[in-house]
């Protein structure tokens, strides 16, 4: 199994926002993309999952390009859980679910035995199982957060891509999202993709570390390799101190902005 | 397992006894009143002649297309709200209802404007038997004109809404002008078929339908698996294996068919299509599948409902049946609105 992109490029309508970057994704880890505002993490994460055609360069998947794939045959091997999904008004969990079993049903037939026992697998492994009678908008942020990712894991393709699963979650639900993430990557060799704003769960939760700019890949490795003082300053603009801590993860703690307000040289006078 | 719910169980065995009630009673009420005794008679052919003219040539054709029709607006309006992930959708929305409107429009101008050889009780005999057709090629035209202008194998529901409503507008305002400059005799026979009418409809409109309707509900029954990916946002829909762009047109042109072909016998009647689903989705929460079925009954119930009300409410007179569904549907509509969170 293998995933890679050769000297891509990808874009919208004639606007280009990747230029040139190469990246192989390392099969059965949890690999995080970090980067700032605007620098095409979302971009890549389409490419990656043959939503979006490369204008130039080649994305393969086992060897083969993204775009001979069949889409039915590529939805057996990639999952893809975009920002901010929205639940179909009214519809219950565990219909959500089985929405994930769509590659393997025809046209009338029904829900098989081992889609149903994939369905309450997920919903299990995911903690779902619990309210899966319930509306899905009547759950909290967290809980749809997860049932989105029991849809995508139902799909039982090998890779599982997320743009920014934890975006819209508060601390707690950010972790529990992550440490989700982290088992099925553990359980079932789930290889994940996902990228993160935080860099301290980033360098917590991924064996592998992507670090994007301006369309382009600025370095890839273990996170104490990747995040250190030097590239956070350049990147992010923050002038941070980066430990490494016991288990050998680093860890950022931010001092400041680098491009914050200075009071200009009159007002010293003032003051 | 998907278990069939209490609510879906009640509202599949609840609204069939409803709507045969409310045809016994479409039968029965009317200018003249028959017993359900007389009704009985006159449908197994021992009534008298009188009963049976009134039952068998008038009301039950009439009656059995308000049902129809009912259910072409409401499976319509239902699958463009999903389609369109908009709750706001309806046949109208796409100009399936305004291009079918300009057709007959047209047509009726165009016949009035021949040169005179057929006498006018002729000419006016052959509109009415083209109308439907005409209706229907119009609704189909204006619908794939906005399905093109949206982007076609691209659009984005939004787009879709957009390109359809601007679409209608400019449609409706050609009608209008149409009617005005070149209506003269018949803008009264015109004005009524646009209100959404079933008055006079005999058994020729059930057969001009009857195809598309056996054509609708097969799509239908095709399209609801698809139908509900469809409702997720683009990115899922395609990494689930679904050829977005395929499905969508698909979607779409059973719709457009179940709609135009409605228009096409009873003019554009509004509001079934908006009203109904919503009404669907409260009544059983979840299964599209069931929802979409339940709205097909609901909608056939209240367009028969609706043109009873219509004949007997203010009788000698006769309401249009467009003018009750919205007399009817908008109070529940807003009923449901508030009981929304």
């Amino acid at each position: 199994m293998s995933l890679n992109a050769e000297q891509v490029q990808l874009g919208y309508d004639g606007s280009t926002i990747i230029e040139n970057l190469s990246v192989e994704v390392p099969m059965q880890q949890v690999t995080a993309l970090i980067g700032p505002n605007g620098c095409g993490k979302s971009t890549l994460l389409k490419g990656l999952a043959g939503l979006l055609r490369p204008t130039r360069g080649g994305i393969e998947l086992n060897g083969r390009s993204l775009e001979s794939w069949p889409r039915r045959e590529l939805a057996f091997e990639v999952a893809m859980l975009p920002q901010k999904p929205v639940a179909p008004e009214g519809i219950r969990v565990r219909e959500l679910v089985e929405y994930g079993r769509f590659p393997y049903q025809g046209l009338m037939r029904g829900a098989s035995r081992e889609d149903r026992a994939v369905v309450a697998w997920a919903m299990e492994q995911t903690g779902v199982a619990g309210y899966a009678e319930k509306p899905v908008q009547a759950l909290s942020g967290g809980q749809q957060q997860r049932v989105w990712i029991a849809m995508a894991i139902a799909q039982q393709a090998n890779i599982l891509l997320l743009d920014e699963p934890t975006t819209f979650l508060d601390w707690g639900h950010q972790l529990e999202v992550l440490e989700l993430l982290a088992k099925l990557n553990r359980e079932q060799k789930l290889t994940v993709v996902m990228s993160l704003h935080d860099l301290n769960q980033a360098a917590q939760f991924a064996d592998h570390v992507l670090v994007m700019q301006q369309g382009t890949l600025l370095a890839a490795g273990a996170p104490k390799e990747v995040i250190e003082t030097e590239m956070l300053a350049s990147v992010f603009n923050v002038d941070a101190d980066v430990e490494i801590r016991a288990d050998g993860k680093p860890y950022c703690l931010a001092k400041g902005s680098m491009n914050r307000c200075r009071a200009p040289e009159w007002m010293k006078d003032a003051v | 397992m998907n278990r069939i719910g209490i609510a879906p169980l009640a509202c599949w065995i609840l609204l069939p006894l409803v709507i045969g009630l409310s045809l016994l009673l479409s039968l029965c009420l009317g200018a003249a009143s028959l017993s359900p005794e007389q009704v009985f008679a006159a449908l197994t052919g021992t009534g008298s002649e009188h009963g049976q003219r009134v039952v068998w040539d008038l009301r039950l054709p009439r009656a059995l297309l308000a049902a129809v029709v009912g259910l072409h607006f409401a499976l319509s309006g239902f699958i463009l709200q999903a389609l369109s992930r908009n709750p706001l959708a309806d046949p109208g929305i796409l100009g399936i209802s305004a291009g079918a409107s300009l057709a007959a429009v047209l047509l009726v101008v165009a016949g009035a404007m021949l040169p005179a050889g057929a006498s006018l009780y002729l000419q006016g005999e052959q509109l009415l038997a083209w109308l439907p057709l005409g209706a229907l090629a119009g609704g189909v035209l204006a619908a794939a004109g906005v399905y093109r202008l949206s982007g076609a194998g691209r659009l984005t529901p939004l787009r879709l809404i957009l390109t359809g409503v601007v679409c209608a507008a400019v449609l409706n305002a050609l009608m209008t002008g149409g009617l005005a400059l070149w209506g003269q005799a018949h803008t009264e026979t015109l004005v009524a078929w646009l209100a959404g009418s079933l008055h006079g409809r005999e058994w020729h409109y059930i057969w001009v339908i009857l195809p598309w309707t056996l054509l609708g509900l097969t799509g239908a029954a095709l399209i609801v698996k698809p139908l509900g990916v469809l409702r997720l946002n683009d990115e899922q829909v395609l990494s689930l294996g679904v050829n977005l762009g395929r499905w969508r047109l698909l979607v779409l042109l059973v719709a457009t068919l179940l709609a135009a072909s409605a228009v096409a016998v009873a003019g554009p009647i509004g509001f079934v299509g908006l009203v109904v689903p919503h009404m669907a989705r409260w009544l059983v929460p979840g299964a599209l599948l069931h929802q979409l079925g339940i709205s097909a009954l609901l909608g056939a119930l209240l367009v028969l409902v609706a043109d009873l009300a219509g004949r007997t409410l203010v009788v000698p007179f006769e309401l249009p049946v467009g003018v009750l569904c919205a007399l009817i549907g908008v109070p529940a509509f807003l009923y449901l609105l508030k009981q929304q969170p």
